[in-house]
């Protein structure tokens, strides 16, 4: 009896000893998961705001807006406005085979405060996804925006000589 | 038990008693061997499986850091960045462009970068403690876009042959630049030899010939001596030849091997700083080359849209009876005269679009290209003069 006794002990010892082991194991698993995602969660973040700061400097350096001044260097955050009337018809036409490639998935717009107020959207794409019955919905979780101070420079306002607008670019990326 | 053991305390079986515990005790140490090995080794396969997770993340994020870098350095123009990339000596980054996309990561792993906007001329191959980037921007004749040329501390370019200016003017480029702290923030290593017989490989792990007169180095002329002994992809060449033509040669055995079958045609207004003869220099092979090149024509085909209907916008702006009478050079520039813009720029459009599909065959749209695009410079000067520019 007293022998019985003994190894049932035992027995529930190990399966004790087992037990909070199993535990601490799962404990582990669950924390180490928990702060993956965090981790992953941060790291997304980060991608996303380096995206911003690269497609606000792709949108301010490109030739397909950017001031020009014949073979000399291009004016610094300054956007050609009679450029800028048409550059988005060749965005929308080289959307999905060229320029998806260069903004991803962002909204590009470009303000005019002074003297009007006035908004060009020349790049939209946002994450989206088609339901079941048809219904498209937007499938991104994170958005982030940009804002930078730019020129509008028109070059046909008045005989002879350019003239400089304000404004200001808004860059949304989406992730 | 207990029990029995009470009752039948013999000899015989205490012994029997002894070997049943004996056996418990074995089986004891049998199951903690058998239960801690599972134990241990759900572990180790944790760590294992967690090590071959952390590799291929690790290569996944050099790569992504890789691309910011060249992304960075080929946004704006002019940028040159000198990279310490001495925490990669282990590995290998290649370069490559198939079709007019360009893939480069770490060799042996299957983290890459695939491009199909930006053109990045360079050795196919690179394995150096930096990592060298500098970008010039590509006009025909507006800018198109900034073309990024890599190369590394352990790539060394020779140039040979008579063209004083065309050397000078690249080495004045590409001068080495140091901060305050004596700390290298760009250096291409360049070097001008009498004769490619002295070119001495040190310990770089490519060796660039530039042949800038165009008849130092031909297909089947032995290589030179001492760098017989470097691999066949270490050792590669550029020839300029006359009619603004490049051709690509790599080290076979000891002899040189041409690689392009026929001369490849640099388009570009020529000039200084001519980014389209620079990229020559910089791209290891007509493959690399010739696929950057069609990138920068797409784009170009691209920006000349928005430039032919900037154009339209100024031509309806100029062609109202008071602007004709105050400004009649703009819209005979834009329009009017027999050398006018909108029908150049019209031309130059579907010359691009012809000369991307079949380039680098020099075809008269590829050849008509230069001229072209220099008559827009030249209306678009004449347009600077009083009224708005086109570019």
């Amino acid at each position: 009896m007293n022998r019985k006794k003994r190894a049932q002990i035992h027995m529930t010892e190990t399966i004790a000893v087992l037990f909070i082991f199993f535990i601490l194991v799962s404990l582990g698993i669950v924390f180490y998961y928990k702060y993956s995602q965090v981790a992953f969660k941060e790291k997304q973040q980060e991608i996303l705001a380096n995206r911003a700061i690269e497609t606000v400097l792709y949108t301010l350096f490109l030739p397909e807006l950017e001031c020009s001044k014949g073979e000399a260097e291009s004016e610094d955050n300054c956007v050609d406005l009679v450029k800028l009337h048409h550059a988005n018809n060749t965005f929308l036409k080289h959307l999905d085979d060229y320029y998806f490639d260069l903004f991803s998935f962002s909204t590009i717009m470009i303000h005019q405060t002074y003297p009007e107020n006035q908004t060009w959207t020349i790049y939209d794409k946002k994450k989206v996804k088609t339901l079941e019955n048809g219904t498209v919905v937007p499938d991104w979780t994170t958005k982030l925006s940009t804002f930078t101070v730019i020129t509008l420079r028109d070059d046909l306002a008045i005989e002879g000589r350019s003239v400089y607008d304000l404004g200001y670019l808004n860059v949304t990326v989406y992730s | 038990m207990g029990q029995q053991w009470g009752k039948n305390g013999t000899k015989a079986g205490q012994k029997k008693w002894q070997k049943r515990g004996q056996t418990e005790i074995t089986f004891n140490w049998l199951y903690i061997l058998i239960a801690g090995g599972l134990i241990l080794l759900f572990f180790v396969g944790i760590v294992v499986k967690q090590q071959a997770r952390s590799e291929t993340q690790l290569s996944f994020d050099v790569v992504r850091i890789l691309e910011s870098i060249i992304k960075g350095a080929s946004i704006s123009e002019k940028t040159k960045n000198s990279i310490d990339i001495s925490g990669l000596k282990d590995y290998t980054l290649y370069f490559s462009c198939e079709e007019g996309v360009s893939k480069y990561g770490l060799e042996g792993t299957s983290a890459q970068v695939e491009d199909v906007v930006q053109p990045v001329f360079s050795p196919t191959r690179i394995k150096a403690p930096r990592l060298n980037l500098w970008s010039i921007p590509y006009k025909l004749p507006y800018k198109t876009i900034d073309f990024l040329f890599v190369t590394s501390s352990t790539t060394k370019y020779f140039f040979v042959g008579q063209d004083e200016n065309f050397v000078n003017e690249f080495f004045s480029q590409t001068e080495k630049e140091l901060s305050g702290k004596k700390e290298v923030l760009f250096e291409i290593k360049r070097d001008f030899v009498t004769s490619v017989d002295v070119i001495d490989p040190e310990k770089y792990f490519h060796i660039r010939i530039v042949d800038v007169g165009g008849n130092t180095i031909k297909a089947g002329d032995s290589v030179p001596q001492k760098l017989r002994s470097l691999e066949d992809g270490q050792v590669t060449a550029v020839s300029f030849t006359a009619g603004n033509t490049a051709d690509f040669f790599q080290k076979a055995g000891d002899t040189w091997m041409k690689r392009n079958k026929q001369p490849i045609y640099l388009i570009s207004l020529g000039g200084e700083r001519d980014a389209a003869k620079y990229a020559a220099i910089f791209a290891e092979n007509e493959e690399l080359y010739t696929c950057n090149m069609k990138k920068a024509f797409r784009r170009l085909q691209y920006v000349s849209e928005v430039y032919l209907e900037k154009l339209q916008e100024m031509e309806a702006y100029y062609d109202t009876p008071l602007r004709q009478v105050n400004y009649p050079d703009c819209i005979g520039n834009i329009k009017l005269f027999p050398t006018n813009l909108v029908e150049r720029l019209e031309l130059f459009q579907n010359k691009i679009a012809a000369c991307a599909a079949t380039y680098p065959e020099a075809t008269a749209s590829c050849t008509e290209l230069r001229p072209l695009a220099l008559t827009i410079q030249e209306l678009n000067q004449e347009l600077a003069r009083n009224c708005a520019t086109l570019y």
